[in-house]
């Protein structure tokens, strides 16, 4: 079978998945939650409860702030202690409802049963609604708003829906684990969504890595018997999953700079959004728990870990039923190498999106002092943009708006290609980022 | 949590660095290194020896007392080292290459500010500058012992009879012990074996430090152009097989054009960068005073980098028409 790949750019860092035969394993209740106000993007939901309360599992806690932005539901039963700041992984102040935990009362109308419900509804905006009351927000790292993405402008038709399930951040395993746990609610999540986008086509892409959820995948299609819906295997290069680089793999068509994915007549939603609409769909349930993998280079294999979380749990609890903090650990990433957000406040609460805790020695991690450029053109070969970081740097030290967006210097995905590939240990990527925020302030 | 690192993405790193780079482009050398050694024996070994030692030295000593900067890529300096005594006689007195081994740094690498700041590669600057300055050093060349028993012959090279006799004055090269691939007898010492700069290169191809556009461009171009002039008259102009083997042309292709810092940054611009190195060479071949051209069209060539470069950029994702 031909597997595909996006054509500019891309590394090959080695994909470190040691935690991929770890079944996903429940998470027991910690004794106080933190729900965070803003686990998307867009403006952040304004909490609806008061102190006080009594809430349950699945009580809708904070209303939208804004057309772009999202419910957010209690992931536990309880009462509803303090809110107010608190701070997040960076350490920012963020508005948290500070829930102590009481049981697990679920809401009324919430199905806990594991049943599969393939009957597919043909309501198209009873689903979309049903989407934004649960809350649903994409989990392949952007959290935007899954109801406003899948409620394409009327003029712009979708010709193909892309599930992402490359995964191509070393060392993640939870979009993995539940393609191999859950193929056939992926596959019914994504049947939803075809319905939503009126009929189009679905890829499931997954990268090669990972043949046990190709083959689970397949075989839940068969089973379903749901039409023109398919599994491609791609190659394994990172950014795959970036969403302008799995269209151009899956469909060969690029989406042009400053356009939305809907332009090529493409949809990208992640395996685990998919999931989630499955979920809120067909079983009335919000999105208040997720998968993230506990892993990293200074931890061995047995303390690896995929866990399913509820959102609110403080990474610290995570992280000491895990077994700790590793000694060796010196830094904490949430997320994989490439992208993942550094953590400052192990304190901090995990979100809907949050994608895993990364353990990294210092060795791996450290950056070592910048040297010279060697004009060796890795920055440029890596770049999956087609974009030249060694000249966007030079134009930033020089302080040349005008030429940085002649250079395109905002179409940088900021995937970090250019900073891991550079044997210099130029920082590329950092100083373009700040060059894009003083080209955007043009 | 303060004893915890923070900082942006990426939080890994590729494990090319540009020593590693470096140290690739060593081992690509080695074999014609090895090979070279065991065909001119200890004269070899003094003229390595000297330009690699004063390369190194006289970097490190640039940049503690004049620049204050740490020595950041020894390595690098190694490389230059390696590819100056390449590209000379084995015969060359200690003393010349020492003064080219400090030309390629002290002039031509550190005054532009060090490791990836000189126009022109370093080995070639150097080797051109040996050339204007002790040309009978650099182009009799005394055949070695070794091949020929006692007493030392001395002649000059292939090309010099070409470019002063045509292919004529070639036709007894076989009996002088002249093997296109391997036994080349009166060059620069690198130019001994075609097939070991060759397995070097292929390694430096295996391993990614280098892409193929570069050589491969003069390659064609020598040999589309000497081709051409063949057909046109087969007694005065050298063919194709001939002027592809002879002289530095795959040192200087492979290892020389290929410098990450003096050559262009895209796969275009090297398209260009090898075509106008491939023309240069075969009109200094062919027409011009000296007898070989690839150190003179590698410099010529170094100087239009920043040209290609402005020119040339890779194709951009969805900016393309």
């Amino acid at each position: 079978m031909r597997k595909l790949t996006f054509p500019i750019g891309g590394v090959h860092p080695e994909d470190m998945k040691y935690s991929r035969g770890h079944a996903i394993e429940v998470l027991p209740l910690p004794p106080v939650v933190y729900v965070s106000v803003a686990q998307h993007l867009g403006a952040p939901a304004v909490p609806c409860v008061a102190v006080g309360d009594k809430v349950k599992t699945g009580q809708v806690v904070a209303e939208p702030g804004g057309f772009i932005s999202a419910y957010v539901h209690s992931p536990v039963s309880g009462t509803v202690k303090t809110i107010g700041p608190r701070a997040d992984i960076a350490g920012r102040p963020v508005t948290h409802i500070e829930i102590v935990v009481e049981g697990d009362e679920w809401m009324e109308g919430i199905d806990l049963s594991e049943d599969l419900v393939t009957e597919i509804p043909t309501d198209r905006e009873a689903v979309l609604e049903k989407i934004k009351a649960c809350g649903v927000v994409g989990l392949g790292g952007a959290t935007f708003p899954t109801h406003v993405k899948l409620n394409p402008p009327k003029d712009a038709k979708a010709e193909c829906l892309i599930v992402d399930g490359a995964e191509c951040e070393p060392y993640l395993t939870s979009d993995h684990r539940i393609m191999v746990e859950k193929p056939d609610q992926i596959v019914v999540g994504a049947a939803i969504m075809q319905m939503v986008l009126g009929g189009c086509r679905v890829v499931i892409a997954v990268e090669e890595n990972k043949p046990d959820a190709i083959a689970a995948l397949d075989a839940a299609i068969g089973r379903l018997g749901y039409k023109n819906i398919e599994v491609a295997t791609l190659k394994m290069k990172y950014p795959q999953g970036s969403e302008k680089q799995l269209i151009n793999a899956v469909l060969g068509r690029q989406v042009k700079s400053g356009a939305l994915p809907i332009s090529v007549g493409a949809v990208v939603q992640n395996t685990g959004t998919v999931l989630a609409v499955y979920d809120a769909v067909q079983k009335n349930r919000p999105l208040i728990t997720n998968v993230l993998t506990v892993t990293g280079d200074c931890i061995s294999g047995d303390r690896m870990h995929n866990y399913l979380f509820r959102i609110g749990m403080p990474l610290s609890y995570i992280a000491d039923y895990a077994g700790g903090v590793p000694a060796d650990a010196a830094k904490i990433v949430s997320g994989g190498t490439m992208m993942g957000k550094p953590i400052a406040n192990l304190d901090a609460a995990a979100i809907k999106g949050t994608p895993a805790i990364l353990y990294l020695s210092e060795e791996v991690t450290r950056r070592k002092p910048e040297g010279s450029c060697i004009r060796c053109g890795r920055c440029s070969d890596a770049c999956p943009m087609g974009l030249e970081p060694f000249l966007l740097n030079r134009l930033y030290k020089a302080d040349d708006l005008a030429a940085l967006k002649e250079n395109a210097v905002q179409d940088c995905i900021e995937c970090g290609c250019c900073l891991y590939s550079c044997p210099s240990f130029i920082p590329l990527l950092d100083n373009i980022r700040m060059a894009k925020a003083k080209v955007k302030k043009l | 949590m303060d004893k915890f690192l923070v900082s942006p993405p990426p939080h890994a790193h590729s494990p090319r660095t540009t020593a590693s780079l470096m140290r690739d482009v060593i081992i690509a050398l080695l074999p014609a290194t090895i090979v070279a050694v065991v065909f001119y024996g200890w004269s070899l070994v003094l003229v390595l020896a000297v330009s690699v030692a004063s390369c190194v030295l006289l970097e490190w000593a640039i940049c503690k007392w004049l620049m204050k900067r740490p020595f950041e890529c020894p390595e690098a300096a190694v490389v230059t080292g390696l590819l100056l005594a390449l590209s000379l006689p084995y015969t060359t007195p200690w003393w010349v290459v020492l003064i080219g081994a400090a030309f390629a740094i002290g002039v031509v690498k550190m005054t532009f500010g060090g490791l990836g700041q000189n126009v022109f590669n370093p080995a070639s600057a150097a080797r051109v500058f040996l050339l204007v300055s002790f040309p009978s050093y650099l182009t009799h060349w005394e055949m070695p012992q070794r091949l020929f028993g006692a007493d030392a012959v001395t002649g000059p090279t292939v090309l010099s009879l070409a470019n002063e006799g045509g292919t004529q004055a070639l036709a007894n090269l076989s009996q002088m012990g002249w093997h296109p691939l391997f036994a080349y007898v009166g060059g620069s010492a690198g130019e001994i074996s075609v097939l070991a700069l060759l397995v070097g290169f292929a390694y430096l191809l295996l391993r990614r430090v280098v892409k193929i556009w570069i050589p491969l461009s003069i390659f064609v171009t020598v040999a589309a152009v000497s081709a051409v002039f063949h057909a046109i008259d087969p007694v005065t102009y050298t063919g194709p097989i001939f002027n592809l083997l002879s002289g530095g042309l795959v040192l200087g292709a492979c290892f020389m054009a290929t410098d990450y810092v003096t050559s262009p940054m895209t796969s275009k611009g090297g398209v260009i960068f090898g075509f106008g190195i491939g023309l240069l060479v075969m009109m200094i071949r062919y027409f011009g005073a000296y007898p070989e051209g690839v150190s003179f069209a590698i410099l010529l060539m170094n100087m239009a980098v920043p040209l290609i470069d402005r020119w040339c950029h890779q194709p951009k994702f969805g900016r393309e028409e």
